[in-house]
C-alpha cells in the first residue's frame, strides 16, 4: 500500500547540459533560490535559472534557462559545491582543494592580502547551517582532510578562509555534518558526535565505512540522519540519543534527506519515501542511475549522471485524502497530526477536524462504531451529518445540508448497507446510543430539535424502552414531525406524552381514551386507564378534568373518583370546590358516596351538609337493601354498620332530619336509639333499646357511649335511668319478659356497680330481691364506701399533721419564744396575764386578747395610722 | 499510534533488550494493544509512547538480531529502566543476555533499574497458559484464538521456539528455571558494582510473562513504571532548575549579602 506523497518533475534535461557530449557526468549540484549550480566531471560549473511553472490544470513543471558555464581549470571533477549567498560566493571542492568562486561571474576569487582563500588536502567539507557565531558575513565550515585524523573548523569570508579550530578524532573521518558546536562524524568503524568547543565526544553506533558509504545528514536542530547497519536510516541527536525509531532503507542508499514528515532516500534504482511518523514505507519511485539526492531549503533535488529532477511534494491534503480514499484512516490521521507544526494553527484545526470526521465515517462504514464515535467526538462532528445518513430521521423543517465536499461516500444507510438488514440494524443501534450520549452535551447545541426528533423516531421504530424516558424528561422533539411517526408505529401512549409535553393535554387525553376504548392499539401500558385517572387528578386544567371525568367515572366509578379524591391539596385555582364536585357527581351515585366518604371520613371536613348527605346516602342504601327480597344479609349488615358508625361518631349531621326519615321504620331501631341519644333523649333511646329491641348489652353500651364525654354525675344519671327502665318494666311487664329485665338490672348493677349511688339503688330495689343476687354489687358498694371513709380519714389525718408541721415551722421562723407569765403586764391595759391565751403584737409584744379586740373596735385603722404617723 | 506523531517529549525511557525471537515486540504489543498478533523480526528498533498518569514514558523495542547489535548502546543511552528479556524455553537466550546484552546497558542512567523477564511462560506454566487477559477487546480475543498458529507452526521461523509439549522427548532448548533468572539478576548487580542490599530485590525484579496470554504483562510494565517514577520527578526538577531563575531566591540572596556587608 502506498501513498502518493511526491512527484518527480524533470528540471534540467540532458541535452541542455551537455548536448551530445556523452562523457560528461554531473558530479554535484547546489541550489539557492532559483539559481541552480552544477559541477561536472570535466571541471566545469554550470549556472541555470530554474522557474516553477504551474499549468492551467495545476500541474507543476520547471522552465530552465542556462546562464553561464565556466571551466575551473583543474581538469578534475568538481566534487562539491556550496553556496554562501550572503557572501555571493560558491565554495568549491575540486581536486582536494577548497576555494571560492563568485556566484555571478563564476570567476575564482583571488586570495586576499591577509590570508589564503584556499584549503588543500580536503576530502570533504560541510557548512554549519546553525552556527553559534551569528556573524552574517561569514560562513562556518567543517573540513576533513585526507592526511590527518582531524576535523578543522574554518570561517569563510568574502575573500578568505580562516582556520579557527582543529579537533582530533580517534579514527580517520570520512563524512561530516555540523550543527552548533556539534560535529556528527562518520569514522572508519563508527559514527560519533563531537563537540568541537569542549572536545566532549559521544559514540553513536558501529558502522563499517569501508563496506557501505556512510551518510551523515543534518535534518534539524541538533538532529542527524545516519545510514545504519542493515540499511537502516537512524536518527540521533547531539546527546547521542535516538528520539525517533529508525526507517528501513535498502542496503545501498546513496543519499537521504528529510522533507517532513518523510525521509527520502536514493539508491541505485529507486527513490524510497518513508514516513518519520510511523516508519512505514509510503512510496517508491523508480529512478535509474541515481547519483545525487540533496535538499535545499526544503526543496529535494535529485540528479542522475545526466539530468536533474525536483521531487515535488504533493499537497498534504491531497495525500491525506488519498489515504482516506483507500481507507487508511490511521495513517491519514498520523500524517495530519504530524503536519501540525507545518501548518498555521487555525488552518490545521479545520483540516484536523475534517480528517477526523472523515475517518469516523470510514470506520462507521466498516461498522467500527467505537472508533468512529471517538473520531466524531474529537472532530466535533455536526451530528446531523450522521443523522442525515438515515433516511427520514431529520425533521422536515431542519435547515441542515450536508457539508461540501462530502465527508463520506455514502448516499444513505441503505447504500452503505447494500441491503444487509443486519447491518442497517447495527447502524441504527449505534445511532441510538450515540445520540443518547450526545444529546445533553454541547455537541447538540443548536440542533437539539433535530437530535431529539431523530432519537424519538429511532426509539419508536426500534421499540426501545427509552422512548418514554425521552418524552417524560426535558426534550426538544418536534411535534409536527413526530406525530405521524409515532402514529405509524402505534406509539399512542408516547404520542400522548409528547402532546402533554407540548401543552396539548386535551389531545393527549383524547388519544389515550381512544386506546382504552379499544379504538386504537397500543400495549405500552396495560394500566392506561389508571394512568389517565392519575393524569386527571394531577391536571391543573379544571376544564379538562370536568370534561373527561365523566368518561373515567363511567368506566370505573371506584377508580374514577380518584380524580377528585386524590387531588393534591393546593391553594391555587386548580383547587376543586367540593360542592361543585358533589353536584357533578349527582348522577354517579357510587362515586358520590365514595367522594363524600373521602370528605367526611378521610379529610374530616367539618361541614354539616356533607355529613348529613353521607348519612342520608348510607340510610338510603340500607333502606334499599332492606327492601330487596331476598335480602342479602351480609351486605345489609355491612351497610348498617357503616350507617351506625357514622351516626355515632359524627356530631354534625342533622339529627332530626334523619330521625324523620326513619321515624316509622321499625327495623332501624338501633339507629333511632343512637339518634335519640344524640338529641339527649336518653329515655326514648333506652326505651327503644330495652323494650323494643330488648338488647340489653346495647343499652349498656349506649349509656357508656352517650356519657363518654360527660362528667361522672351525668354518667351516673344515665345508668340510674337505665336501671329505672329495667325496674319499671319489671313491674309492668309480665311473664318471662319480666324476669329478663330483672336479670338485666342485676347484671347492670353487678357489672357497673361503681357508677351507681348505692344508697339510691337500695332505695329503688324491690323488697323481695335476695342479697345473694346482688352480692357482687353490694360487696363492691360496701367496699367502696369503706374505702371512701378510710381514705377521707387518712386525708384528714394527713392534713392535720401537715397543719401542725406548718405551725411548728412558723414558730421556728420566729425563733424567739414569747414569754408570758403572771408577772408580766399587758402593754395595753398594764394588767398581768392570767391565761396562756394572748395576742402578740408585731415585735412579739404579748397583750390581752380582749384588749386588742377593744382597741380594734375603738380606733378605726385609719385613725390609728394617722396617729402613729403624727407620733413619728 | 498517533501518539508518536505528536512527538511529545518523553519524560523517561524504558528499553526492551534481548535476543531475537524471545518476544520483545509481542510483549509490547500485548501491553499497548492488548493483543497477541503476528510479528516480524524487528528491524533496528521501534518505540511506543505511553501516557502514564501525567507522564510520558517511551518504551523502546530493540532488534535482537545480531546485525543490529551495535545500535543497542545508543538505544540504552539515558534509559531509566531496561527489561532484559529471555525465552523460558530457551536456555541460550538467557546466556545471550549476559554475554551480549548486559554490556549495552553501560550507557543507561546510573540509577537505571533492571528487570529480568522470562517470556513465553505459557509454554511451561499452566497458570500462564490458562490466564485470561481481562482487558482484551472482545473481537481481539477471537483473533488470537483463531489466527494464532499452534506452537508447532512456528518452526517456520528462523529459530523455532520449541514447545516442550509438542516435541516431547526431543527438547531442543533447555528450559530456564526462575532461580536461574534470579542468579543472573545477582550477577547484573555485581556487574554494575551495586550492593545487593541497597538494590531492588531479585523477587521484585524477575518476572515470568506470556505475551500470548497476557500473563504478568501489565504487572511487569506497571511495576517498572512505578519504580521509575522518582527518576521522572528528578528529571523534571533538573529541567526546571537550569533554565529558570527564581527571582524570589535571588532577592533573598542579595538581601542577605547586603545585610552581611552592612555589619
Ligand atoms: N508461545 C508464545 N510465543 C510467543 C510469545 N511471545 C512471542 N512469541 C512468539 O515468538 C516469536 C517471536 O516474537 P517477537 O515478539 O517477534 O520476538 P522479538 O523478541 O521481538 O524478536 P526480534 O524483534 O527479532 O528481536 C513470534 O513467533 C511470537 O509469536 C509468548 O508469550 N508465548
Ligand atoms: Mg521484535
Amino acid at each position: 500500500m502506498s501513498v502518493k506523497a511526491f512527484e518527480l518533475v524533470p528540471a534540467v534535461e540532458r541535452d541542455l547540459l551537455m548536448g551530445d557530449k556523452a562523457r560528461i557526468n554531473i558530479e554535484c549540484i547546489e541550489c539557492c533560490g532559483k539559481h541552480l549550480y552544477m559541477g561536472t566531471n570535466d571541471c566545469f560549473i554550470h549556472h541555470f535559472l530554474l522557474d516553477e511553472v504551474t499549468s492551467s490544470k495545476g500541474k507543476l513543471s520547471y522552465s530552465v534557462q542556462k546562464l553561464l558555464h565556466k571551466y575551473l581549470g583543474l581538469k578534475k571533477p568538481v566534487a562539491e559545491l556550496r553556496a554562501a549567498s550572503a557572501l555571493e560566493r560558491l565554495i568549491v571542492l575540486c581536486d582536494g582543494i577548497v576555494f571560492l568562486v563568485d556566484m555571478v561571474t563564476l570567476e575564482t576569487v583571488p586570495s586576499a592580502a591577509g590570508g589564503g582563500a584556499k584549503i588543500r588536502g580536503v576530502t570533504a567539507f560541510c557548512i554549519n547551517e546553525n552556527p553559534v557565531n551569528g556573524d552574517p558575513f561569514c560562513v562556518e565550515m567543517g573540513v576533513l582532510s585526507s592526511k590527518r585524523r582531524t576535523v578543522q573548523i574554518y570561517m569563510v569570508y568574502e575573500d578568505r578562509v580562516q582556520l579557527v579550530k582543529e579537533v582530533t578524532t580517534p579514527e580517520q573521518p570520512c563524512a561530516v555534518s555540523l550543527d552548533g558546536y556539534f560535529l556528527c562524524l562518520a569514522l572508519a568503524t563508527q559514527y560519533m558526535i563531537l563537540n568541537y568547543n569542549t572536545g566532549a565526544s559521544q559514540d553513536l553506533f558501529p558502522y563499517n565505512s569501508e563496506e557501505r558509504r556512510p551518510i551523515v545528514k543534518r535534518i534539524g536542530r541538533e538532529e542527524f540522519l545516519l545510514a545504519g547497519p542493515g540499511g537502516l536510516g537512524m536518527f540521533a541527536n547531539a546527546e547521542g540519543v535516538s528520539q525517533r525509531a529508525p526507517v528501513n532503507w535498502s542496503e545501498s542508499v546513496i543519499g537521504a534527506a528529510v522533507c517532513f514528515p518523510y525521509v527520502v532516500a536514493l539508491d541505485e534504482s529507486f527513490i524510497t519515501i518513508h514516513s518519520m511518523l510511523d516508519q512505514q514505507l509510503k512510496q517508491t519511485l523508480s529512478f535509474r542511475d541515481g547519483h545525487i539526492l540533496q535538499d535545499f531549503e526544503g526543496k529535494v533535488i535529485l540528479a542522475s549522471t545526466k539530468a536533474v529532477y525536483v521531487l515535488v511534494p504533493l499537497p498534504l491534503e491531497r495525500q491525506i485524502q488519498d489515504l482516506l480514499a483507500s481507507h487508511r484512516v490511521e495513517e491519514a490521521l498520523i500524517l495530519t497530526e504530524g503536519a501540525q507544526r507545518n501548518i498555521p494553527k487555525d488552518k490545521f484545526q479545520i483540516l484536523h477536524k475534517r480528517i477526523l470526521q472523515q475517518a469516523g465515517f470510514i470506520q462507521f462504514g466498516q461498522l467500527q462504531f467505537q472508533e468512529a464515535k471517538e473520531h466524531f467526538r474529537k472532530g466535533q462532528l455536526d451530528v446531523r451529518e450522521l443523522i442525515s445518513l438515515y433516511p427520514l430521521l431529520l425533521p422536515a423543517s431542519s435547515s441542515f445540508t450536508r457539508c461540501h465536499p462530502p465527508l463520506h461516500e455514502f448516499a444513505d444507510l441503505n447504500h452503505l448497507a447494500q441491503g444487509d438488514q443486519e447491518k442497517v440494524l447495527r447502524c441504527k443501534k449505534f445511532l441510538i446510543s450515540y445520540l443518547g450520549e450526545v444529546r445533553s452535551t454541547e455537541v447538540a447545541n443548536g440542533c437539539r430539535e433535530d437530535v431529539d426528533t431523530a432519537l424519538l423516531k429511532l426509539y419508536a421504530e426500534q421499540d426501545h424502552d427509552s422512548l418514554l424516558d425521552l418524552l417524560a424528561s426535558d426534550n426538544a422533539c418536534l411535534l409536527a414531525d413526530s406525530v405521524p411517526w409515532l402514529e405509524k408505529y402505534q406509539k399512542y401512549f408516547a404520542l400522548g406524552l409528547l402532546y402533554h409535553y407540548n401543552g396539548q393535554d386535551s389531545a393527549a387525553l383524547q388519544l389515550w381514551i381512544r386506546v382504552v376504548d379499544g379504538e386504537l392499539q397500543d400495549s405500552t401500558r396495560s394500566d392506561l386507564y389508571e394512568y389517565i385517572v392519575d393524569f386527571l387528578y394531577s391536571c391543573s386544567n379544571l376544564d379538562l378534568v370536568w370534561k373527561y371525568a365523566d368518561w373515567a367515572l363511567q368506566k370505573n366509578p371506584t377508580i374514577g373518583v380518584h380524580i377528585f379524591t386524590k387531588r393534591p391539596a393546593s391553594k391555587d385555582q386548580s383547587q376543586l370546590n367540593p360542592d361543585d364536585v358533589i353536584t357533578y357527581l349527582g348522577k354517579h351515585s357510587q362515586a358520590l358516596l365514595l367522594y363524600l366518604e373521602h370528605l367526611v371520613l378521610e379529610r374530616r371536613t367539618q361541614k354539616e351538609k356533607f355529613h348529613t348527605h353521607l348519612a342520608v346516602l348510607y340510610l338510603e342504601r340500607v333502606l334499599s337493601l332492606m327492601s330487596k327480597k331476598p335480602t342479602d344479609e351480609e351486605q345489609l349488615t355491612r351497610a348498617r354498620e357503616r350507617l351506625q358508625a357514622l351516626l355515632r361518631e359524627s356530631n354534625l349531621y342533622r339529627v332530626q332530619f334523619l330521625l324523620g326519615k326513619m321515624e316509622n321504620c321499625e327495623e332501624l331501631l338501633l339507629e333511632r336509639a343512637t339518634l335519640h341519644g344524640k338529641l339527649e333523649e336518653h329515655d326514648k333511646a333506652l326505651h327503644i333499646l330495652v323494650h323494643k329491641l330488648r338488647d340489653f348489652p346495647s343499652a349498656e353500651a349506649f349509656c357508656t357511649w352517650a356519657s363518654c364525654s360527660q362528667d361522672s354525675a351525668y354518667r351516673q344519671q344515665l345508668f340510674h335511668l337505665l336501671l329505672g327502665v329495667y325496674l319499671d318494666g319489671n313491674q309492668t311487664a309480665t311473664g318471662g319478659g319480666a324476669g329478663d329485665l330483672e336479670m338485666a338490672a342485676v347484671d347492670l348493677l353487678n357489672r357497673h356497680g361503681e357508677v351507681f349511688d348505692a344508697v339510691r339503688v337500695l332505695r329503688m330495689l324491690p323488697e323481695g330481691w335476695s342479697l345473694q343476687l346482688l352480692r357482687p354489687f353490694l360487696g363492691r358498694a360496701i367496699r367502696a364506701s369503706m374505702h371512701a371513709c378510710r381514705t377521707s380519714q387518712i386525708a384528714l389525718g394527713l392534713s392535720h399533721s401537715e397543719n401542725l408541721q406548718l405551725l411548728h415551722d412558723r414558730l421556728k421562723e420566729r425563733k424567739k419564744p414569747i414569754f408570758v407569765s403572771e408577772k408580766k403586764g399587758c402593754h395595753l391595759c398594764h394588767n398581768t396575764f392570767s391565761e396562756p391565751d394572748v395576742v402578740s403584737l408585731p415585735g412579739g409584744v404579748p397583750v390581752h386578747t380582749h384588749c386588742v379586740a377593744q382597741r380594734v373596735r375603738d380606733s378605726p385603722t385609719k385613725r390609728q395610722l394617722t396617729n402613729s404617723s403624727n407620733h413619728t | 499510534m498517533p501518539e508518536v506523531s505528536k512527538m511529545k517529549k518523553p519524560d523517561v525511557k524504558v528499553v526492551l533488550l534481548g535476543d531475537m525471537n524471545v518476544g520483545k515486540t509481542s510483549l509490547l504489543h500485548r501491553y499497548t494493544e492488548r493483543k497477541f498478533k503476528d510479528t516480524i523480526s524487528t528491524v533496528g528498533g521501534a518505540f511506543f509512547l505511553k501516557q502514564w498518569g501525567p507522564y510520558n514514558i517511551s518504551i523502546w523495542d530493540t532488534a535482537g538480531r545480531e546485525q543490529f547489535h551495535g545500535l543497542g548502546s545508543m538505544y540504552c543511552r539515558g534509559a531509566a529502566a531496561v527489561i532484559l528479556t529471555y525465552d523460558v524455553t530457551n536456555w541460550q537466550s538467557l546466556a545471550e543476555l549476559e554475554e551480549r546484552f548486559l554490556s549495552l546497558t553501560d550507557t543507561a542512567n546510573h540509577d537505571c533499574i533492571y528487570a529480568v523477564v522470562g517470556n513465553k511462560a505459557d509454554l511451561t506454566d499452566p497458570n500462564a497458559q490458562l490466564y485470561q487477559d481481562s482487558n482484551v477487546a472482545p473481537e481481539d480475543q477471537t483473533e488470537c484464538e483463531e489466527e494464532r498458529p499452534e506452537p508447532q507452526v512456528l518452526s517456520a521461523c528462523p529459530t523455532p521456539p520449541a514447545s516442550p509439549a509438542s516435541l516431547s522427548g526431543s527438547v531442543l532448548h533447555k528450559q530456564v528455571a526462575p532461580e536461574d533468572a534470579v542468579a543472573f539478576y545477582g550477577r547484573i548487580l555485581r556487574y554494575k558494582g551495586l550492593d545487593e542490599k541497597s538494590s531492588l530485590p531479585a523477587e521484585k525484579m524477575c518476572f515470568e510473562t506470556s505475551a500470548k496470554t497476557g500473563y504478568n504483562v501489565d504487572t511487569l510494565f506497571e511495576a517498572l513504571f512505578d519504580l521509575v517514577l522518582p527518576s521522572i520527578l528528578r528529571k523534571r526538577n533538573e529541567n526546571q532548575e537550569s533554565p529558570t531563575v527564581d527571582l524570589e531566591e535571588c532577592r533573598g540572596a542579595s538581601n542577605k549579602r547586603a545585610r552581611s556587608s552592612c555589619c
